[in-house]
């Protein structure tokens, strides 16, 4: 049985993409300290919140069929500290929690006196001044075709009818998020970790993530490929037109590589130089108001906290005008759009030089099968046929054998 | 359900009291809906359920008395204990349950949710029941079956093409009758109808095997982009029939009865015929399972279960509403154009694919219609597939 599982379930857009990488990088080194992060392939974990909650998600649901219980037998199996992390976790419900939990060997109210496993809950959360704009461009990036206005306006529907209000409340409220998880976990194994002002140090998220993993004594490989890079203003617009006009065309297996990974974070993410996209600034007081009530609620649970509550504010209204996604300076989105065609050129020349080595390796194999087949015989003949050819006695000879045969023929 | 102490909700007021009560009774089957609702009592579970759970459980209270039954108290605690399958919101708290609430989504009257909210707590049971099932995608044949399926040396080659709703059980009889399609340049038959009814049976076949959008939302996305359904585009299956087994062996099959009397049977087999309501629960059922049973065993499954549970439900066939009737009928004549210009030759009479006219009240999906038959499914669910044994014709 595993004595203990480091349970983080979110939030989306806290730097979880790179934790994840580097917990997915080092296993090996993680598990000669005892720290278990069963995965076999760099998503397992997000397969398996998937399979825990029955979401489907452009077909990649299909690798998820019993993932949840798999990883839960891992960590059971596993004596010592398991590390599950998926930030999509944080919208489950209080019934699929429940489930979850019973499924690490969980006990009521977190007892371990009989064995049972010691969960303690991690939450990365990050300001909703920050938390806005980002997932209104994680959903561009998943097909969305919504303007930026309309997400605003289904975020703040007070019913959450809109599937859209419904899931960015789901892994952004983070009282009710800790409501559902924490529910029967002591407040004293519910961890906090709050992502540091922008112009905060480089490594501070890091920091905090490792002292709330207990990582900070291990020697860990920190170079990483994977992020989650965000997207300026004119890049986000043009990604929105983009779905609207081809999405439905492109079946998430071509959409992912081309759009989400050649365009957004291969092509568009580079542009460092475009507007960076914000928060309206009508609705700082808004934001401002309800991170007052968030601060209030956690502080009076009394939570472990890593890092500061105050982070939730986010920074004040910038002085500089906001560039609207939705009315964005036309002349940047045609160089975001000069650059998304030249990649586009260049991944379709690319492609082609591939088709055309592969249909030359065709070729090779199927006259080596050919070859294979030919009998000896056959091949002699051939062999004797280009050696004659190579020289003046030999093709004289030749030519007297094919008007020899010639003759043959015609008589026969 | 015994309850756990320790880990019982705390029942902190007068209105979480109230909705345990509420729960309980429901539980033992009661009707009253919860805005009037007025006695006390103690949570039985863990957690108390959400409001979609609640309500789900009291319209099929309703059902069963309705019919004079009772609601085992196994499937009410099944109920109750049920998640909320797919996106939205998570289980809802009840309107006056818990006067302190400050955070999640807005505690509602579970008597005013959508039938959709309802819907997806139905599907993700309806979709374990399939599951539990245990049917493969191949059936146990007798012995008798098999010989019978045995391909007999007279039977033309052929093969068949088209609409997959179509030519799935047309070809599954076939292969029980023994004739089986292939063999040596074989004639490839393009299943067709009026185009209608191809997109309806196209949109069906994706319901089965991978759910996706609703009937009214599928149609507008294809006629807004101003083309057909992969599925439901005949010209297209019969061009890339034509390339694989040759520009002269290609017929298109607008009476099936005549394929009948090419093959050697009386008449070809139908699908189940499936209602507007009956496909829409197959699709929101197919999302949940999707997470239960390996992709390409779904469809076989669904339509093992669900397919013949479902057959001659769930009210009219799909119709497409009149305002995409441009769309429609330009696509029709499209492909009449096209078929009738490449020369196939056609059994029965080509003017079949062109459709007749749009109605205004076209028969589309119905939430409140899908759940009830969500709900007859949940009172009288399909049963776990029997463990092998010999079968009639080997027994007797």
């Amino acid at each position: 049985m595993s004595r203990r599982v480091l349970l983080h379930v979110g939030t989306p857009k806290t730097g979880t993409s790179y934790l994840q990488d580097v917990l997915f990088r080092n296993r090996a080194q993680l598990l000669k300290h005892g720290i278990s992060y069963p995965a076999d392939r760099f998503d397992a974990q997000f397969l398996a919140a998937l399979d825990l909650m029955r979401l489907r998600w452009g077909g990649l649901e299909q690798d998820a069929v019993g993932a949840w219980d798999l990883l839960a037998q891992r960590i059971r199996d596993h004596d010592g500290t398991s590390i599950i992390s998926h930030e999509i976790l944080a919208t489950a419900s209080r019934t699929q929690v429940a489930r979850a939990l019973e499924s690490l060997g969980h006990q009521p109210g977190g007892d371990t006196s009989d064995g049972g496993t010691e969960v303690h809950l991690i939450l990365s959360v990050r300001d909703l001044v920050r938390q806005i704009p980002a997932e209104w461009q994680e959903n561009v990036k998943h097909r969305a075709a919504f303007r930026y206005a309309r997400f605003l306006e289904l975020i703040r529907d007070p019913e959450r009818s809109h599937r859209v209000g419904a899931w960015f409340w789901g892994v952004q409220e983070i009282p009710d998020i800790l409501a559902r998880w924490g529910a029967d976990i002591p407040p004293e194994r519910i961890h906090l970790v709050t992502v540091p002002p922008a112009d905060g140090p480089k490594d501070e998220l890091w920091r905090r993530f490792s002292l709330a993993f207990g990582l900070d004594d291990l020697d860990l490989d920190l170079g990483t490929e994977r992020s989650n890079p965000s997207l300026g203003v004119p890049e986000s617009a043009l990604i929105r037109r983009i779905n609207r006009a081809a999405a439905r065309d492109l079946s998430p297996a071509h959409y992912r590589p081309l759009v989400r990974e050649l365009l957004a974070h291969r092509t568009f993410s580079k542009r460092t130089g475009s507007p960076r996209l914000g928060l309206p600034p009508d609705l700082y007081p808004w934001v401002r108001e309800l991170t007052g009530s968030w601060i209030a609620e956690l502080t009076e649970k009394k939570y472990d906290v890593i890092g500061d509550l105050e982070d939730l504010r986010g920074a004040p209204r910038p002085t500089g005008p906001f560039v609207d996604p939705d009315r964005p300076p036309p002349r940047q989105v045609n160089n975001a759009a000069i650059d998304a065609i030249k990649a586009l050129l260049l991944e379709a020349a690319h492609r082609q030089a591939e088709n055309e080595r592969l249909r030359l390796e065709l070729e090779d194999a199927r006259r080596e099968i050919i070859r294979a087949r030919t009998p000896r015989l056959m091949r002699s003949m051939e062999w004797t046929v280009r050696r004659l050819e190579s020289n003046d006695t030999g093709r004289k000879a030749l030519g007297v054998y094919r008007m020899a045969r010639g003759r043959n023929s015609r008589s026969a | 359900m015994p309850p756990n102490d320790a880990a019982l909700d705390r029942v902190t007021g007068e209105g979480q009291r109230r909705a345990w009560a509420w729960a309980a009774a429901l539980r033992e089957g009661a009707t009253t809906p919860w805005h009037e609702w007025s006695g006390t009592g103690e949570a039985f579970r863990p957690r108390l359920p959400g409001a979609q759970q609640l309500e789900l459980l009291r319209r099929l209270n309703l059902a069963a008395s309705r019919a004079g039954r009772e609601v085992p108290v196994r499937l009410a605690d099944r109920i109750l204990a049920a998640g909320v399958s797919g996106r939205g919101r998570g289980d809802l708290g009840l309107i006056g349950a818990d006067p302190d609430q400050r955070f999640g989504p807005r505690p509602v009257d579970p008597g005013t949710l959508p039938d959709e909210e309802l819907l997806r707590v139905a599907a993700g049971l309806i979709a374990d029941d399939v599951a539990a099932t245990g049917v493969g995608a191949e059936p146990d044949r007798s012995l008798i079956e098999r010989v019978r399926a045995v391909r007999r040396p007279w039977v033309p080659s052929y093969v068949i093409v088209g609409s997959q709703w179509l030519v799935e059980p047309c070809v599954d009889d076939l292969v029980a009758r023994g004739h089986r399609p292939g063999g040596r340049q074989p004639m490839a038959y393009l299943l067709a109808d009026d185009l209608a009814s191809v997109i309806a049976h196209a949109w069906t076949a994706r319901a089965f095997d991978q759910g996706g959008q609703r009937w009214p939302a599928f149609l507008e996305g294809f006629a807004q982009a101003g083309h057909l359904p992969p599925r439901a585009d005949l010209a297209r299956m019969a061009r890339s029939a034509a390339r694989r087994y040759g520009a002269g062996r290609v017929t298109v099959v607008l009476d099936p009865s005549q394929l009948a009397d090419r093959l050697g049977v009386r008449a070809l087999a139908a699908p189940p015929r499936l209602g507007a309501h009956a496909v829409d629960l197959v699709r929101r059922v197919g999302e949940p399972l999707g997470l239960l049973v390996p992709t390409e065993q779904r469809p076989a499954l669904l339509r093992a279960t669900l397919a013949r549970r479902l057959d001659g439900r769930g009210g009219p066939s799909l119709t497409i509403p009149r305002r995409w009737d441009t769309w429609l009928r330009t696509q029709a004549e499209r492909i009449h154009h096209e078929i009738a210009a490449a020369g196939y030759p056609v059994l029965g009479d080509l003017d079949r694919l062109l459709p007749g006219p749009l109605v205004d009240d076209a028969v589309l999906p119905d939430d409140a219609e899908v759940l009830a038959l969500a709900v007859g499914l949940l009172l009288d669910p399909m049963t776990p597939r029997p463990a092998a044994g010999p079968t009639t014709e080997e027994g007797s």
